[in-house]
């Protein structure tokens, strides 16, 4: 256990990723991956309990992300790191890699969360499978 | 330290025949410290007795508000020691995005719902933010912390010494997840309950209301034992009770608390309804 009390933002938050069947993602302050949920790992391809907490450098690049002709997206230009250092919602289509080497083509909307005091307390993000023929919004 | 509710009921004073034992006024509990500091735990209708009863003598009270819903700070403008000119009053709350402790406040002590307004208090009155950090008030270290529950809510931990009392009326640490097994840093309040000397926590709801009120920011009694089992609270105080539970009713909801504070290890003498007026000295000698 990780003796730092998590705010209640975050606990929040992952009870709610736990409770809802769409994908999603969740990063401290500290930028590390403290949660993500059983749809997330439906696509990813691990439950968050065998993968665990992972600093920015991993989790940004352990499942590509790659854009539309398959090219690496650098990191800053991911929606959640978007949300973390710019402190704003972020929106992007992309494609990941799953730990089982599956390919999936996914829209990400990413929001930053502060406190009622003001305080920044880390990014959320949802995402869901693009199907094939399926056109993302303009 | 010692400490006696003035209030243990939740959501609305609940006076009549059905509720004379238990107590019908609403949050309220009184802390008095080594020295004689008195330290004030919310401000429902519970603290207008607790007033009355309060020597001339006594020169300041602090009083931390875990949160404005009105069962909490209804007895505010009945506090009499308010109207003393040479009285010092601080009290202590939520921040909140919106509007200073002391501007949401007088939303309630204003006209059209009181005929007295914060500026016309003879007493000194402040009010501040309850801090991030630990702080000290007399003798006590106090803690804050944001828990789950409508509205920016807090619970506080009081430390003096070796004694640690910690105090979350409305909570429910249990909504969208369960308590068992979840890792203890994602569980709400667990680090301002961790092993406290004694626990008062909210347990409106018998197990089977609960579904009717999921999200409304209460515990059931299940879930209660099971926070207080995690965080390993030596004594359990059930607390905020529910407006519709007579007597009776508590006195059989106790006997259900016990079975089930049994099942999950705990001693079932370190388990017990709040009851208003009821003292409990916590001093290390009394308390043994």
């Amino acid at each position: 256990m990780n003796d730092e009390q998590k705010p209640l933002e975050l606990i929040l938050a992952r009870n709610l990723l736990s409770s809802i069947s769409t994908p999603g993602f969740l990063v401290d302050e500290h930028n590390e991956l403290v949660f993500y949920n059983d749809a997330a790992a439906a696509i990813l391809g691990k439950r968050f309990e065998e993968v665990g907490r992972l600093p920015v450098e991993e989790w940004s690049t352990m499942f590509g992300p790659f854009d539309d002709e398959g090219d690496p997206i650098p990191v800053d230009k991911l929606p959640l790191v978007v949300a973390l250092r710019h402190n704003r919602p972020s929106y992007a289509r992309l494609h990941v890699s799953s730990l089982k080497g599956e390919r999936h083509a996914i829209e990400v909307a990413a929001l930053p969360l502060v406190a009622n005091a003001g305080g920044f307390r880390g990014a959320l993000a949802i995402f869901w499978p693009i199907y094939e023929g399926e056109e993302a919004p303009a | 330290m010692k400490v006696k509710l003035w209030g243990a009921r939740g959501s609305v004073p609940s006076p009549g025949p059905e509720t004379l034992r238990y107590g019908g006024n609403t949050s309220c509990v009184q802390v008095t410290l080594s020295d004689g500091t008195m330290i004030v735990l919310d401000a429902g209708t519970g603290i207008r007795n607790l007033g009355l009863g309060l020597e001339t003598t006594v020169p300041r009270v602090s009083i931390l508000l875990t949160h404005l819903h009105l069962d909490h700070i209804q007895g505010l403008m009945f506090f009499a020691p308010a109207f003393r000119p040479k009285f010092d009053l601080s009290i202590w709350g939520p921040e909140a995005p919106e509007a200073s402790l002391r501007d949401r406040i007088a939303r309630y002590i204003s006209a059209p719902l009181s005929p007295v307004e914060i500026r016309e208090l003879p007493c000194h009155v402040e009010f501040m933010d309850a801090p991030h950090v630990e702080w000290d008030i007399g003798p006590a270290r106090i803690r804050a912390a944001s828990v789950t529950h409508r509205g920016p809510t807090l619970g506080y931990r009081i430390t003096e010494g070796d004694t640690s009392l910690c105090y979350i009326p409305d909570h429910e640490p249990a909504l969208g997840t369960t308590l068992d097994e979840l890792e203890p840093d994602w569980i709400s309040g667990y680090k301002l309950a961790c092993g406290a000397s004694l626990l008062i926590h909210d347990c409106q709801y018998a197990d089977g209301e609960y579904s009717d009120h999921v999200g409304w920011g209460h515990s059931r009694l299940t879930d209660t034992l099971m926070f207080a089992h995690r965080v390993e609270a030596e004594r359990l105080l059930l607390f905020h009770h529910d407006p519709m539970h007579t007597d009776d009713f508590l006195d059989a909801f106790h006997g259900a608390a016990v079975s089930g504070w049994q099942a999950l290890g705990g001693d079932p003498t370190s388990i017990e309804m709040g009851v208003e007026r009821q003292e409990i000295d916590l001093t290390p000698a009394a308390a043994a």
